[in-house]
C-alpha cells in the first residue's frame, strides 16, 4: 500500500538564494501530481531533498503519518521512493536488464544470474506497458528508450512513488503520449506520481492535482478540473504571459545560406546527413523540426564549421564555406546560438564579460591598437547585460553564478548583437523558464524583421511552429517534408517526424 | 574603510594557499619532532640561510631557473595543456645552447643570444613533438611529454658522453664554455653578484603578464585552456594555439636550460644536468602555487627557491636533512590542491541543487586546481 506524502516547512538556502522557503505539500497516494514553476522556483531542490540528496535546513518529510528523515538516495530507495533525473545515469556499455538490475542482482549460487535478470526486467516492463528489449545494450537506444529504462530501474527497486524530473523534453508528441499512458497505469496500480514540469499543457493533461512553486514557495494548490493553464501561468510568473505570435509574413530578401546536397557523417562513421539541400533568406524563419538523432545536429554543425563536410556545399552570404574555419564563417555573416549553452555556448569559470566578448576579440570596438582596452571589455558587457536583461550584480562574476536562463540569455545577447546575415538558433529555448521563453522569441522574431535569416532548429513544435515563416521536417539525415505553419497542425508535423508520413501514403 | 581592511586580512588569512603554507609547514614541524628535531630553531635557521647574507645571493641565483620553469608552465597550463615535458625540453634545449656557446665565434653580446636562442629553438621543437602528437594524431599530450622527457634524456646522455664529450675527462661532460660565451654576472644588490638572467626571467613574467590579461591571444588560449568546445565555436583556432603555446613553453625551457650552463656551470655535465633537471617539476609546483599567475609566480618561486637554499643551511646548523625542504614544497601542493578539491565538491554539490539544468561534471581543467 502507497502511503501518503507530506512535506511540511521544507526550507533550503544556498549562498545568496532561499532554494525552498518553507514549503508544504501533499501528495495523496496513487495520484499523479504535478509540480510547476519556473526554472529557479525550487522544483528540482524540494525533489532533491525528498530523494536524500540534499539536506532541509529546516522542516521535515512525513510518509505514512511517519516522521521520517532521509540522508541519502538509498535510504530514500528503502523507502519506496524512485527518482528519474532530466539527465538519465546509465552505464551505456551494459544492457538495459544489467542497468536495470544493478546492486540488486539476483543471484544463484553466488553469480549473477543474467538469464533470470533478463527473464524479471522483461516481465517488468511487459506489466507496464514499457516496451524494451532487455538485453539491448544501453549506449545504441535512443532516449525515449532510455527513459523506459530508468522507470524501470525505479519500478525493479519496488518503487511506489516516483518522480520524474522533466520527463516529456526528450520525447516527440507521440512518444509522449505513449508516456502519459505509462504513468497512468503505473498510478492505477497503486503508484504516487511526481511529475516536474513546465509545460502546461502536460499538466492539464495528466495531472490529478497540480502544486506551483515560485521562487522556493508554493503559491497555489490547484485542481485541474477547475484551472485553466493561464491561471497556473499566471501563478508560475506572478503576472500575465501572452505566447509570441509570429505576426505578419515579410517578403523574404536575398539569400543568406545555400546548403546543397550536403552530406555529413556522424557517430561511427554512419551518413547522419544525407544529400540535405535547403535556402534561408533575410527576413524569414526556417524552422527544422526533428527528433533527435535525426541529423539535425550533425547538420547545424557542418553549417557552423565544427563538423566536417563529406560531399556538398555550403554558402554563407555569396561565400563559399564549406570546408572554411569557423572564423571564416563568422566573418562571411555566421552567428549560432548553440544547443548546448553549458559545453559550447558558454563557459560556467570564465566571467561573464569574457563570455560575452568571444568572437569579438578581435573587434575594433574592444581593443585600442593591439591590446584588448579592458575598459571597453568591461563598457562592452554592461551594455549587452542592460540591453538583453541579464540580471548579475557584476559583469566580473562567473557564468558559473548566472541561472539556466540568464545564461541562456548570455549567448542569445552575444550571438544577436554581431548582427550578423546569418542566425541559426538550436532548441533556444530548452529547459529556460517562461519569462525567457517570451524574450528569446521577441528576439528572434526582431532579427527576422530587420532583415536576418533565421534557421530554427527545435524539438518544441509549439516553438517552431509560433516562430517558423517555413517548416522543414527531417527524418533519418533528410528532408521529407516542407509545411506551412498556418495550415499544418502538431499532429501532422509529428507523423512527418517519425517517417510516419511516408507509410500512411 | 577600516572594515574593508579588515576583511582583506581576513580573506588572505583564509586563502587557500595562505593557508596550504601553515598546514605545509605545520605538518613539517611534525616531521621535524618527530625525528628528534627542534621545529622552530629548523625554521628559523632555513629562513636565515635562504633569505640572509649570501644565502638571498644564492636564492635569487637558485630562483632563475625555477621561476622560468614556472612560467614555461604556466603557458601551458593556461591554455589547459598539461606539459609535463619541462625536464625533456630543458634538458635538450641546454645541451644545443652550449654547443653553440662552445663553438660559435665572436664578443659575448653576439654568442650569448644566439645560444639561447639555439637553446630556445630546440626545446621549442622538442615541446612541438608532443603537441604535434596531440594535434595530428590524437596522442594525448600529457603522455607523450611525460615519456619524451626520458628519451630527451637519453639523447643528450648520449650526444655528451660521444660526439659532444670533453676527450679525457673522468666524467661525461663538455669542454667548457669559452668566457665570451657566458652570461654575465653582475651586483644587483650589495654583498655578492648574481647572474644577469635574472633580470630576463623577470622581465618575461610582467611580458607573459600583460599577455596574458591584455593581448587577444591571451584571452583566446585561457578559453581554449577553459573549455575546448566553447574556443571553437567561437572562432579560436585551437590547433594553432595548441602548437603556438607548446612552442612557446618549451622554448622558455630550452632558455632555462641553456642558462643553467652558461650562465652557471660553464660545462654540460651529464651528471648534474640530470639532477638540476628536477628543476622542471619544482617549477611546476611554483606555477601551481601561483594558480599561473606570473607576478605570483615570481613571489613563489623565490620562496621555494629560498627553502632550499635554506635547507642547506638547516641541515649544516641543526643537522636536519635538507631534503626536509622538498617535503614541505610538496605538502604545499598537497595540501592546496586537497583544499580545492574540497571546495569544489562542495561548489558542484550546491551548483546541482540550485541550477536544475547546471552542468554535468565541467570538464577536467588542469593547471587550474
Amino acid at each position: 500500500m502507497t502511503p501518503e506524502l507530506e512535506l511540511r516547512g521544507i526550507t533550503k538556502e544556498f549562498p545568496g538564494v532561499r532554494a525552498c522557503d518553507g514549503i508544504d505539500l501533499t501528495v495523496k497516494a496513487g495520484e499523479i501530481h504535478c509540480i510547476v514553476g519556473e526554472n529557479g522556483a525550487g522544483k528540482t531542490t524540494l525533489m532533491s531533498i525528498l530523494y536524500g540528496l540534499l539536506q532541509p535546513d529546516a522542516g521535515h518529510i512525513v510518509i505514512g503519518g511517519r516522521h521520517t528523515s532521509i540522508h541519502s538516495p538509498l535510504e530514500a530507495i528503502d523507502l519506496g521512493i524512485g527518482m528519474v533525473h532530466q539527465a538519465f545515469k546509465l552505464f551505456p556499455t551494459l544492457t538495459v536488464a544489467e542497468n536495470v538490475v544493478f546492486r540488486q542482482e539476483p543471484s544463484r549460487r553466488g553469480v549473477i544470474d543474467r538469464r533470470g535478470a533478463s527473464r524479471r526486467v522483461r516481465e517488468l516492463a511487459d506489466a507496464y506497458g514499457l516496451s524494451v528489449d532487455p538485453d539491448a545494450v544501453v549506449e545504441e537506444l535512443p532516449v525515449g528508450v532510455l527513459q523506459r529504462v530508468e522507470i524501470l530501474k525505479a519500478l525493479y527497486r519496488q518503487a511506489s512513488v516516483l518522480i520524474l524530473d522533466e520527463p516529456t523534453a526528450v520525447l516527440t508528441p507521440q512518444e509522449r503520449d505513449r508516456f502519459f499512458e505509462v504513468i497512468r497505469r503505473l498510478r492505477d496500480s497503486g503508484r504516487t506520481i511526481l511529475f516536474i514540469t513546465h509545460k502546461l499543457a502536460e499538466v492539464m493533461a495528466v495531472a490529478d492535482s497540480i502544486t506551483v512553486l515560485r521562487q522556493g514557495r508554493s503559491v497555489a494548490e490547484l485542481d485541474p478540473a477547475e484551472t485553466t493553464p493561464e491561471e497556473i501561468s499566471r501563478h508560475m510568473t506572478g503576472r500575465d504571459v501572452s505566447p509570441v505570435r509570429r505576426g505578419r509574413t515579410h517578403t523574404p530578401g536575398k539569400v543568406v545560406l545555400s546548403v546543397e546536397t550536403l552530406e555529413v557523417e556522424g557517430f561511427h562513421g554512419l551518413t547522419a546527413v544525407d544529400g540535405v539541400s535547403l535556402e534561408v533568406r533575410a527576413g524569414e524563419v526556417v524552422g527544422i523540426a526533428a527528433v533527435a538523432g535525426n541529423g539535425q545536429s550533425e547538420l547545424v554543425e557542418a553549417i557552423a564549421g565544427l563538423r566536417p563536410v563529406v560531399a556538398g556545399t555550403i554558402h554563407i552570404g555569396d561565400q563559399k564555406v564549406t570546408h572554411a574555419d569557423v572564423a571564416r564563417r563568422r566573418r562571411a555573416g555566421l552567428s549560432y546560438i548553440p544547443e548546448d549553452r553549458h559545453r559550447v555556448g558558454t563557459v560556467a569559470a570564465a566571467s561573464i564579460s569574457k563570455n560575452l566578448m568571444m568572437g569579438y576579440q578581435r573587434s575594433a570596438q574592444l581593443r585600442r591598437g593591439r591590446w584588448l582596452s579592458l575598459a571597453a571589455v568591461e563598457r562592452h558587457a554592461r551594455q549587452l547585460c542592460e540591453h538583453y536583461s541579464i540580471k548579475t550584480h557584476s559583469v566580473d562574476a562567473a557564468a558559473a553564478s548566472l541561472s539556466g536562463g540568464n545564461l541562456q540569455r548570455i549567448v542569445v545577447a552575444r550571438e544577436m548583437s554581431h548582427d550578423s546575415p546569418l542566425l541559426i538558433a538550436e532548441q533556444p529555448t530548452r529547459g529556460v523558464d517562461i519569462g525567457a521563453i517570451q524574450f528569446i522569441h521577441t528576439q528572434i522574431l526582431d532579427a527576422r524583421d530587420h532583415g536576418r535569416g533565421v534557421l530554427l532548429i527545435s524539438a518544441e513544435l509549439n516553438e517552431i511552429q509560433a516562430l517558423s515563416s517555413r517548416i522543414l521536417v527531417m527524418f533519418e539525415g533528410r528532408i521529407v517534408a516542407e509545411l506551412d505553419p498556418d495550415t499544418v497542425d502538431e499532429a501532422d508535423i509529428g507523423l512527418h517526424m517519425t517517417g510516419g508520413a511516408k507509410v500512411g501514403a | 574603510m577600516l572594515k574593508a581592511a579588515q576583511r582583506g586580512v581576513t580573506t588572505a588569512i583564509t586563502h587557500p594557499v595562505t593557508l596550504a603554507l601553515v598546514a605545509s609547514f605545520g605538518l613539517g614541524g611534525v616531521i621535524i619532532a618527530a625525528t628528534g628535531g627542534a621545529p622552530l630553531a629548523a625554521f628559523s635557521e632555513m629562513l636565515a640561510g635562504g633569505f640572509t647574507g649570501r644565502g638571498l645571493h644564492n636564492t635569487l641565483g637558485r630562483s632563475i631557473p625555477i621561476i622560468g620553469m614556472a612560467l614555461a608552465v604556466s603557458l601551458a597550463f593556461r591554455a589547459g595543456f598539461l606539459n609535463l615535458g619541462g625536464e625533456g625540453q630543458l634538458l635538450m634545449g641546454a645541451l644545443a645552447g652550449t654547443m653553440v656557446a662552445i663553438t660559435v665565434p665572436g664578443p659575448g653580446v653576439v654568442v650569448v643570444p644566439v645560444a639561447l636562442a639555439a637553446g630556445a629553438a630546440v626545446g621549442a621543437g622538442w615541446a612541438l613533438l608532443a603537441a604535434l602528437g596531440q594535434t595530428h594524431l590524437q596522442v594525448p599530450l600529457l603522455i607523450t611529454s611525460l615519456l619524451l622527457n626520458y628519451v630527451g634524456r637519453s639523447i643528450t646522455s648520449y650526444l655528451v658522453r660521444f660526439p659532444f664529450g670533453a676527450p679525457g675527462e673522468p666524467f661525461a661532460t663538455t669542454v667548457p664554455v669559452p668566457e665570451a660565451g657566458r652570461i654575465p654576472r653582475v651586483t644587483l644588490i650589495p654583498g655578492g653578484r648574481v647572474s644577469i638572467s635574472l633580470v630576463f626571467v623577470l622581465a618575461l613574467a610582467a611580458v607573459l603578464a600583460v599577455l596574458y590579461r591584455r593581448s587577444v591571444g591571451g584571452y583566446e588560449t585561457e578559453m581554449v585552456g577553459l573549455s575546448g568546445p566553447f574556443a571553437r565555436y567561437g572562432g579560436v583556432n585551437v590547433r594553432r594555439h595548441t602548437l603556438l603555446v607548446m612552442a612557446g613553453a618549451g622554448a622558455i625551457g630550452g632558455m632555462v636550460g641553456t642558462h643553467l650552463v652558461i650562465g652557471e656551470t660553464f660545462r654540460y655535465i651529464d651528471a648534474d644536468m640530470s639532477a638540476q633537471s628536477g628543476i622542471a617539476w619544482t617549477g611546476l609546483m611554483v606555477s601551481l602555487l601561483a594558480l599561473n599567475r606570473p607576478m605570483l609566480i615570481i613571489a613563489a618561486g623565490l620562496l621555494f627557491a629560498g627553502l632550499q637554499i635554506g635547507g642547506f643551511a638547516m641541515e649544516r646548523a641543526t643537522g636536519v636533512s635538507w631534503q626536509l625542504a622538498q617535503v614541505i614544497q610538496a605538502l604545499v601542493i598537497v595540501a592546496l590542491v586537497s583544499r580545492f578539491a574540497v571546495t569544489w565538491k562542495r561548489r558542484r554539490a550546491e551548483a546541482q541543487a540550485t541550477a536544475p539544468d547546471a552542468p554535468e561534471g565541467e570538464d577536467a581543467h588542469v593547471g587550474k586546481v
